[in-house]
């Protein structure tokens, strides 16, 4: 048994190296001194800074990495909260009462398989028409258009799992619908909205095709910044400065997704296998 | 039901029907407008109706089907790759994810970084100058492929995609592979059945189901693949990378022909609802 148990370990230090391999040597990067990066491109640091990181968290006219941060925090919070008010009642009433699972479920779970592209350009006229192109509610929004399809199922799942006779026990009472999903079915329903609200944060805030399109300079999320950021450099890429950028830009999703990996990695295979 | 049940029903539900009305129904109708009109972004406001003349446009460029013809291969051998990775990683490491819980936690890892960011570092990644897999390829074996060049670019997209799906892959076959009942196993030991006996003839066919759940899930992702091939070589040398998605964004924003990309746009959606509805029959008639 015990060389069997090695080969499992070489194997998964191998899986884990090739797959990290781009995030690892991005962090090696960011610590290496801007002229070191072009003479040295090994793995090894061999005069460790955190001048990059100064540089990029500095605010300079062509680099505002705060500005980006915040219009990639309140878009990925709209786009995260806003799919879990609309689902709430709806999960429920579809668990309890069988509302729109002939129709509304399928229709919603389904936007998951469509390509995001086929609503983009629409959605880039009527934001030109309505004013809300290059904001952060207009980017919100289509976010949560994203995180519908789990945010629902998730939501379906959460509600399926409360034993109706709390519930009934609930109604006994005299208590309203307002109040039975308020006070009763939220709560217990608290797990699941956190799992749902995490999952959603990081897809929103990961997100970049939409980012792209339809902001140009007021609600710019991170993602779309690191890139120009590339972009306007042109041939003379600041390897360094740029590598301290992904790394600023990575690390919200990869903390959330870390402290929570085993809710994140068991919402994924709910959603997946339920869809 | 009475009628203040559904009314009930009516506000419970509400939410969503509006939410969906404002932020897709209103923009396919919109799409419906443009794409058989004749549009340019300085006639915005008005639109001129041309019958199908876009969708001729479309179905007669050349790159349009260069574009459907790389994601559908793109699609097929990225789901096929993660999916059998993924599979042998789970079978493998599951002993080892029973274990010691972290083990997974490193290796989702990828999944949580976006695939934009993702593309970006690919590229310090496999830079000439300053990636270090070049300069290890130089350093050992003196000699280093152009990654991105015209002869390599479609495997380097295809690895970069492979490496970081294939963990979401692995997660779905660990799930599958744990819930099998340790005691079939067992009773697989006793009658002396070799492990890769017991893979082919116990787990496999009880992980069947979510091979195909996969299999699909990934296909439609790399069909649809945008972020992480246009961070890293946009459109490719001869337009050798443009998925079907860099393509309707490349005819919008830098060519400005709306109608076009708009048809190009519907003929996908029509392609995706077709190909969604059949796989669904299929897959529910083979799910318990």
């Amino acid at each position: 048994m015990k060389p069997r148990l090695t080969l499992r370990w070489i194997v998964f230090a191998i899986a884990a190296f090739a797959m990290n391999f781009p995030v690892l040597a991005t962090l090696i990067t960011a610590f290496k001194p801007p002229g070191e990066v072009s003479r040295n491109p090994s793995l090894w640091i061999n005069a460790p800074t955190l001048e990059n990181f100064a540089t990029v968290l500095t605010v300079s006219d062509r680099l505002n990495v705060y500005h980006y941060l915040w219009n990639s925090t309140v878009a990925a919070l709209i786009g995260a909260l806003l799919p879990m008010i609309v689902a709430f009642p709806l999960a429920w009433a579809m668990v309890r009462r069988g509302t729109g699972r002939g129709v509304l479920f399928p229709l919603v779970v389904n936007l998951r398989a469509l390509p995001l592209i086929i609503f983009a350009i629409p959605l880039y006229m009527m934001y030109s028409a309505i004013g809300l192109l290059d904001t952060r509610l207009g980017l919100g929004l289509i976010l949560a258009v994203v995180n519908l399809p789990l945010t629902l199922m998730l939501l379906v799942n959460a509600v399926a799992e409360i034993p109706g006779e709390i519930e009934e026990a609930a109604h006994m009472d005299g208590a309203r619908l307002l109040r039975l999903l308020t006070k009763v079915v939220l709560p217990l329903c608290r797990p699941a909205l956190i799992t749902t609200f995490v999952f959603g944060f990081i897809t929103a805030w990961n997100e970049f095709l939409f980012g792209l399109m339809l902001t140009t300079r007021d609600a710019v999320p991170m993602t779309v910044g690191a890139s120009f950021f590339f972009a306007t450099s042109g041939g003379g890429v600041q390897w360094g400065t740029a590598a301290a950028v992904m790394i600023v830009a990575a690390l919200p999703p990869l903390v959330l997704g870390l402290v929570m990996y085993r809710r994140i990695s068991g919402s994924m295979v709910a959603g997946a296998v339920k869809g | 039901m009475t009628p203040g049940r559904s009314v009930e029903n009516a506000l419970l539900a509400g939410p969503m029907v509006l939410f969906l009305l404002a932020v897709l129904g209103f923009p396919t109708v919109l799409s419906m407008i443009y794409g058989f009109s004749e549009t340019g972004f300085q006639t915005l406001t008005a639109p001129q109706f041309s019958g199908l003349k876009n969708f001729r446009d479309v179905t007669a460029d050349p790159a349009f089907w260069q574009a459907a013809w790389f994601s559908l291969r793109f699609g097929a051998i990225t789901a096929l790759l993660q999916c059998g990775l993924g599979l042998a990683l789970a079978v493998h490491l599951a002993p080892l994810a029973r274990a010691h819980g972290w083990t997974v936690a490193i290796l989702i890892i990828p999944m949580i970084v976006a695939p934009a960011m993702m593309g970006l570092m690919y590229r310090l990644v496999l830079h000439e100058f300053a990636g270090p897999v070049p300069h290890y390829l130089y350093s050992w074996f003196g000699w280093s492929p152009s990654f991105l060049g015209p002869a390599n670019v479609f495997k380097t997209v295809v690895l970069a995609e492979t490496l970081q799906w294939t963990p979401f892959a692995f997660l779905l076959f660990l799930t599958a592979c744990q819930s099998i009942p340790q005691d079939l196993r067992e009773a697989a030991a006793v009658d002396g059945t070799r492990p890769w006996r017991l893979f082919w003839k116990i787990e496999l066919p009880l992980m069947m189901p979510t091979v195909f759940v996969a299999l699909f899930i990934r296909f439609i992702d790399g069909f649809r693949v945008f972020d992480n091939i246009y961070t890293l070589v946009g459109a490719g040398p001869g337009g050798s990378t443009t998925s079907i998605s860099i393509y309707i964004y490349e005819t919008f924003l830098r060519r400005g022909e709306i109608g076009k990309a708009l048809a190009a746009a519907i003929l996908l959606f029509v392609t995706a609802f077709v190909l969604l509805s059949v796989a669904q029959r299929l897959l529910r008639g083979r799910a318990p």
